[in-house]
């Protein structure tokens, strides 16, 4: 209760919390939020490229379809999409991370030594390329943005490991006879939690970021989702008139990616407070 | 120092071979096919199957391999499949436009971060701070291909300030070749005009894609600066009755630009991913053009060669960073 | 902080003003915001943009100039052709001259013929099946003899594709009987209007070209020629047209979507150049998949498609209905043609019919589209609303074009539908109808369809060795009536190209070939 008292003294995170929240509940709720479901998907032809205005309040985009209906619907994908990135990076990530950070000789170097190779080329150069070369589509984006960002998880979940396993109380463990996974799962998973955690909302946003490229780039999301980044992209054959095809989507992403870093932060101070950003 | 550089060394090779392994078995499982592409509009299949014996397609993987490996070392990526230019020359030619744009976006991120930094630090908690703080953590929110367009919609589509794309406009010459980078040779052969038109041109790219670094930057150093205002000399000496700007000026700077300055290495590889997306979108020829050139005309010599090439640069950057970082603190470069 | 950005605002402008384009501009050049071509080679790769190599740094024994294209003898003076249609010899003019100052002789034209069927790649898929390297031959210094394997009605229609190269030069430069490949990639041994300077050739960005004084046309026609161009392509669409309205660029690519059109018409300075075409939009159908071997089905989408709202609707009527695979501007095209309306009960009876003889219609359907052309998905977008009304689904899947043609290779891997056009490279319609529905082309993306039809084959194989026009006009007629009424695809319109430009640009000449981007005829104007 303390915990929480103290998170919600943080003003920036409660904000991040609420963003977060909200984007959960509408993503849930999009086909029921979304005012004009029907004409998110079909084209109107006569209604083309029509400005913002009381019945389209974010106008209409390129095949006359209603942006503020794609821009809710469009919670989906990015919200799924980015989970699916996180947990599977997650899921390769941290039983590695566990494994090298208690275990010596070569089994935590090889692995150690292959996150290397991975964290050799910016993220989103590797996730690009990777992309591509399995022909593209939402699901080799999210597929190479998994491949690409598990390391992030292994190199935390390590050195936190590395930190408990030298506490006395794990060499103590074994000396009683506790197995091995017993020992990481009662004992060290436990205190790597939280670092994960706060990685891993942080990991959301930038995840929407980097997903919200790929799109842009014609390598992720594809039509007629209503992806964001990828409506951005369509936009821009239709600039500079249609300012607002553009406008209203890339703020959802920044809203968006926005709470999560707040919320991230937060979670971060309590984590952590050595970090506090506000003292 | 030396065998620091080589114990980093010994830990970038392996890292650089297994991405060639990784990416190279990947170009070669998957379904698409190298000699379609090659083939181009009107093959008949016959054609395609010709091509692809020529390109050794239908030997062994591990042949194959050993053949591209053998032609890499030797600096040597083999021509594009698709415009059968090799494509060392072809990368070669697009390194100054993005170290040019990349370096430009790291002073400016560098300088205007740590001041508004300091700013914020020593204004702490006055409005000024809620500003930066937002800014700080905003800039790292923003899609910088979003923030690319909308600026180049205000700025150049609507009040012509700035120009829209490129590196020079198409009435001037490129200036002669010594080190790629515009602005430099420019001066270097006293064409002043030519000087002042790519300035302008790197404007908006160099901008854009120093925002997240720019974020960062104030970010650490103003937790920085902030930190070492806290620790016990400080506070004696402000105790003792030292005005406030004897105090950050000569001591409090010089202690706390160290952390920034590490970020560097980190902030490199954020300035190559934005480069990508700004790079297409300004039309400026780079290695990030480049990629988004080959991506979409699925040229996966182009693709595996970049990868390999900015993993290089990146390798490089982070063993420099360290080098630096070690001879500012000397502790880091015995640890290893 | 007001005055901050005020400052910055100033300094901004102080920037643009220094920077303006007026300062160095030579007087007789000019910059063509046009896409390049993959490669400059196209005996190696022949795409659309080819044709801006092709057409000013090469010469070819025939050319096509005007629109309707008009099919002329070019380096050739005379020619020949024996009553079966099997041996052709053409005599060159003399004194043609390469960009090296040498003059070019039949052995040149043997070389390139040779080069083109060796490399096998380009445009040799229309001429393997009829010709053989050994039966080109050098009769004397100007003369060169082809001797066909089988009667091609299509042979000079399609002459133009294959551009003749400098020997010597060439071979030269071979390594490893590469045919000079690699080097030819980033050179050129023509003997065209304009030569290419190689130094400041930069793949999608960059392509110089300079006038050739000495070209064997002379300079009669247009006495204040240009004397460099600089091709630039400018990748996104809105910052090539800004580029024309500042001044940056005095040529767009030739097809603005209609929502710049608009721009271009109203500003001041600049015009759109608005030409009928021969390219036709197809909406593939995988005839060999259920449900789309059913012909009630297949009608069930003919008529489903909203011609009318997506000509008018979205592309504004730059662009004219084409009912059938051949471009209703070309021969061979029926004129009574009327194809399929959008009619969206007469659509539902049809797909209840087929539900009814078992077709699986509730299937979601596949439509490919190419991601990077925008149109593609938007066709495809209208296609999948109207289709839903009447109760069948279809995924919109965006992908390459190098991917889709991998594809291409089975029935089984073909996808239930994609989109394309097909352009112009020889103006015959065995450039649209034969090499599309002749079941010899699946397996390449051409035969996409894979609809096969006995009496079909023959027809166009017939028309494919029949010498005389009329009698090929009537086979093309009744094939295209087949296919419309075996509703084989979905045809959607043939292109009216719009290219911006500047108003100081004179002399543009359209031609499907090409799409006006002939430099001989321009001049600027002050």
């Amino acid at each position: 209760m303390l915990i929480l008292r103290r998170f919600l003294r943080d003003v920036p995170a409660v904000i991040g919390a609420l963003i977060v929240l909200t984007l959960v509940i509408v993503a849930i709720f999009a086909p029921y939020i979304a005012p004009r479901l029907a004409e998110a998907f079909d084209s109107n032809l006569m209604m083309r490229l029509k400005p913002p205005s009381a019945d389209y309040p974010f106008g209409t985009d390129g095949l006359g379809r209603d942006i503020l209906s794609r821009v809710i619907l469009g919670t989906r994908p990015a919200l799924a999409a980015s989970l699916i990135v996180v947990l599977g990076a997650m899921v390769i990530g941290i039983p590695l991370g566990l494994i090298a950070g208690y275990r010596d000789g070569w089994v935590s170097e090889t692995i150690m030594r292959v996150t290397d190779v991975f964290l050799a080329v910016p993220q989103l150069v590797l996730a690009l390329a990777m992309a591509q070369i399995l022909s593209g589509g939402i699901w080799s984006a999210i597929l190479a943005l998994a491949l690409t960002y598990w390391p992030f998880f292994t190199r935390t979940v390590y050195s936190e490991t590395r930190r408990v396993r030298s506490a006395l109380f794990i060499d103590a463990l074994e000396s009683l006879g506790a197995s091995r996974l017993r020992i990481l799962t009662l004992h060290v998973m436990p205190n790597v939690a939280a670092p994960v955690i706060v990685r891993a909302t942080a990991g959301m946003g930038f995840t929407i970021l980097t997903l919200a490229v790929l799109g842009f780039l014609g390598v992720g999301a594809a039509p007629p989702d209503p992806d964001w980044g990828l409506t951005i992209a369509e936009s821009r054959q239709y600039l500079p008139q249609s300012w607002w095809y553009a406008t209203f989507p890339g703020l959802a992403i920044f809203i968006v990616v926005l709470g999560f870093s707040f919320l991230g932060d937060g979670l971060r101070d309590l984590v952590d407070p050595r970090l506090r950003r506000s003292r | 120092m030396i065998g620091f550089l080589l114990r980093r060394l010994v830990m970038v090779v392996p890292a650089l071979f297994g991405l060639l392994v990784v990416m190279f078995l990947l170009v070669r499982i998957v379904p698409a096919d190298p000699a379609a592409v090659l083939a181009g509009d009107n093959a008949t299949v016959a054609q395609i199957e010709q091509i692809r014996q020529t390109l050794g397609l239908d030997r062994p993987l591990y042949e194959q391999f050993w053949l591209y490996l053998t032609q890499v070392l030797q600096g040597d990526f083999g021509t594009s499949l698709y415009s059968s230019r090799p494509i060392g020359a072809d990368i070669a030619l697009r390194l100054g436009a993005t170290i040019e744009l990349t370096l430009v976006s790291l002073v400016f991120a560098t300088a205007v971060g740590m001041v508004l930094g300091v700013l914020a630090a020593v204004r702490r908690n006055s409005l000024i701070d809620y500003v930066l703080r937002f800014i700080s953590v905003g800039g790292l929110a923003l899609a910088s291909f979003w923030i690319a367009i909308m600026l180049q919609l205000l700025l150049s589509m609507h009040l012509g300030w700035l120009p829209l794309r490129g590196r020079l406009p198409a009435s001037l010459p490129a200036p002669p070749h010594f080190t790629g980078l515009y602005l430099v040779d420019s001066l270097l052969v006293g064409r002043l005009d030519i000087f002042v038109a790519s300035l302008s041109h790197i404007v908006l790219p160099a901008f854009t894609l120093s925002l997240a670094g720019l974020a960062a930057i104030v970010r650490f150093t103003r937790s920085s600066v902030v930190e070492t205002m806290q620790n016990d000399f400080v506070a004696y000496e402000r105790a003792v009755g030292y005005p406030q700007r004897r105090i950050i000026m000569p001591y409090v700077l010089r202690s706390s630009l160290i952390t920034p300055i590490t970020q560097v290495g980190l902030m490199f590889g954020s300035l190559i991913s934005g480069a990508v997306a700004i790079e297409a979108i300004f039309d400026w020829p780079g290695l990030g053009f480049y990629l988004v050139q080959a991506i979409l005309s699925s040229d996966y010599k182009a693709i595996l060669a970049v990868t390999l090439v900015i993993g290089v640069i990146y390798a490089f950057v982070n063993i420099v960073v360290d080098v630096i970082h070690g001879l500012v603190d000397p502790r880091i470069s015995q640890k290893g | 902080m007001r005055k901050l950005v005020l400052n910055g605002a100033s300094a901004l402008a102080m920037l643009s003003i220094l920077a303006s384009p007026v300062a160095a501009q030579s007087a007789n050049e000019i910059v063509w915001g046009d896409l390049l071509p993959a490669a400059l080679d196209n005996h190696v790769a022949l795409d659309q943009p080819s044709q801006m190599v092709m057409l000013n740094v090469y010469d070819g024994l025939f050319r096509y100039i005007g629109n309707p294209p008009d099919l002329q003898p070019w380096l050739v003076e005379d020619y020949t052709g024996s009553e079966d249609g099997l041996t052709w010899e053409f005599t060159l003019k003399p004194d043609v001259k390469f960009h090296d100052g040498s003059v070019m002789t039949a052995e040149d034209v043997v070389y390139s013929f040779h080069r083109v069927l060796g490399l096998n790649k380009g445009a040799a898929g229309t001429f393997t099946p009829i010709l053989k390297p050994e039966n080109i031959t050098a009769v004397d210094d100007l003369t060169v003899r082809f001797v066909l394997d089988s009667a091609y009605a299509p042979f000079l229609a399609a002459l133009p594709l294959v551009s003749i190269v400098n020997k010597d030069l060439v071979q030269e430069h071979e390594k490893d009987g590469d045919w000079g490949a690699e080097w030819l990639a980033s050179h050129s041994a023509g003997s065209g209007a304009y030569t290419i300077d190689p130094d400041t050739y930069r793949p999608q960005e960059n392509l110089t070209f300079i006038r050739f004084e000495d070209h064997f046309f002379g300079w009669d026609d247009n006495p204040d020629p240009i004397e460099v161009v600089r091709a630039q392509p400018i990748q996104e669409t809105t910052t090539r047209v800004m580029a024309l309205m500042s001044g940056d660029i005095h040529a767009t690519d030739s097809y603005l979507p209609t929502d710049q059109v608009r721009r271009v018409s109203s500003t001041e300075g600049v015009h759109l150049a608005q030409d009928e075409s021969m390219r036709v939009m197809f909406l593939r159908m995988n005839n060999s998949k259920p449900p789309f071997d059913n012909i009630n089905f297949r009608k069930c989408v003919s008529h489903a498609m909203n011609y009318e709202g997506f000509i008018t609707g979205i592309l504004e009527d730059y662009a004219v209905r084409n009912p059938g695979p051949i471009p209703r501007n070309l021969w061979g095209s029926p004129d009574d043609l009327v194809g399929y309306t959008y009619d969206i009960d007469l659509a539902q009876e049809y797909c209840d019919k087929a539900r009814e003889e078992g077709a699986p219609v509730d299937r979601e359907i596949e439509i490919y589209t190419q991601a990077q052309l925008e149109q593609t998905n938007q066709v495809a977008q209208v296609l999948q609303a109207e289709l839903r009304k009447v109760g069948v689904t279809m995924k919109v899947i965006p992908a390459n074009f190098f991917n889709l043609v991998a594809m291409m290779g089975t029935a089984e891997s073909s996808p239930d539908m994609w989109v394309h056009w097909v352009s112009t490279y020889f103006v015959d319609p065995e450039n649209w109808i034969g090499q599309t529905y002749d079941s010899a082309f699946q397996g390449s993306w051409r035969g996409s369809s894979w609809y096969t039809n006995p009496q079909l084959d023959e027809m166009l194989r017939s028309a494919r060795v029949e010498l005389d026009q009329d009698k090929r006009r009537e086979v093309y007629e009744e094939a295209s009536r087949i296919v419309v009424d075996e509703a084989v695809d979905v045809w959607v319109y043939n292109t009216v190209q719009l290219r911006g430009l500047s108003d100081q640009i004179e002399g543009y000449k359209f031609s499907p070939i090409g799409s006006g981007a002939d430099f001989r005829y321009l001049s600027l104007k002050n």
